[in-house]
């Protein structure tokens, strides 16, 4: 029933709270001597096949290390933190209308 | 895989960034302390973070059990190890204080208070950090609840 769009929006918010899971960790380690920022590469991971797989994690490039060989930036984290949390607030409200549509589906039927 | 990891992670974080500044506060409290339960002045203490994959126990043994595993583990925050400053204390001539050595000199804690108020306020701002890292994963955890009404 909810296949087509629904299952691609759910995919978006998989994909979403795996990436908030890592800037969360970022966050956490941002004093780690020698840790380096972890990401997932967004726009490969939704194109490629809607699957079962485990986005990969890699290291996010091109950003300056510090001395300790940490290489957090509170600026970039922040960015994605927010713009995680906005974007993943557009896929629920996406889903609602989805679900909403099924659900007036349901009700105009028991109606007659 | 569920966002309330996260949650743990940033627990963690908030975790670690406490206990660095109880140690700083520590520091700043102990400046003119010249005797301690191991005798000689106050050293300054320190704590080294590092990378801790076991935040979250329960989902750990979850994933393992259904298979679930994504994002090759959660990297958390702990306090590997608590450093103690062995630098040479700071000898300062007090010929009248009763912890003066024969030739009229006591040892102090070499604690500088700018060194320690800025890291305090690291370790403030990373704690807050943290804060604004567990709000936004609750905004969208309620937002998933919220798809249910």
């Amino acid at each position: 029933m909810l296949d087509g769009l629904a299952s691609h929006i759910e995919h978006y918010m998989d994909l979403l709270s795996v990436r908030q899971k890592l800037v969360a960790s970022n966050i956490a380690n941002a004093d780690t001597p020698g840790y380096k920022t972890r990401d997932i590469d967004f726009q490969q991971e939704f194109q490629s096949a809607i699957g079962n797989e485990p986005p990969a994690v890699i290291e996010a490039p091109g950003l300056k290390i510090k001395n300790d060989g940490n290489n957090v930036s509170m600026d970039r984290e922040s960015r994605l933190l927010a713009e995680n949390a906005l974007r993943f607030q557009v896929a629920t409200e996406l889903m609602r209308s989805e679900i909403q549509t099924l659900r007036s589906a349901i009700q105009e039927g028991s109606g007659s | 895989m569920s966002l309330f990891d996260a949650l743990s992670v940033s627990a963690s974080g908030m975790s670690a960034q406490r206990t660095r500044a109880e140690l700083l506060t520590e520091n700043l409290a102990n400046a003119e302390t010249t005797r301690t339960p191991e005798g000689g002045p106050y050293r300054r203490k320190d704590a080294v973070f590092a990378t801790d994959y076991g935040v979250s126990p329960f989902a750990s043994v979850f994933e393992a059990q259904t298979g679930d595993g994504a994002g090759g583990g959660l990297a958390g925050v702990g306090v590997a190890d608590i450093t103690v400053d062995n630098r040479e204390p700071e000898r300062r001539y007090q010929p009248g204080h009763p912890d003066a050595d024969a030739e009229g000199y006591v040892a102090f804690p070499r604690i500088n208070p700018a060194e320690d108020m800025v890291d305090l306020m690291g370790a403030a701002r990373g704690y807050e950090a943290n804060v604004a890292a567990v709000a936004a994963v609750k905004d969208m955890i309620q937002h998933s609840i919220d798809l249910f009404h």
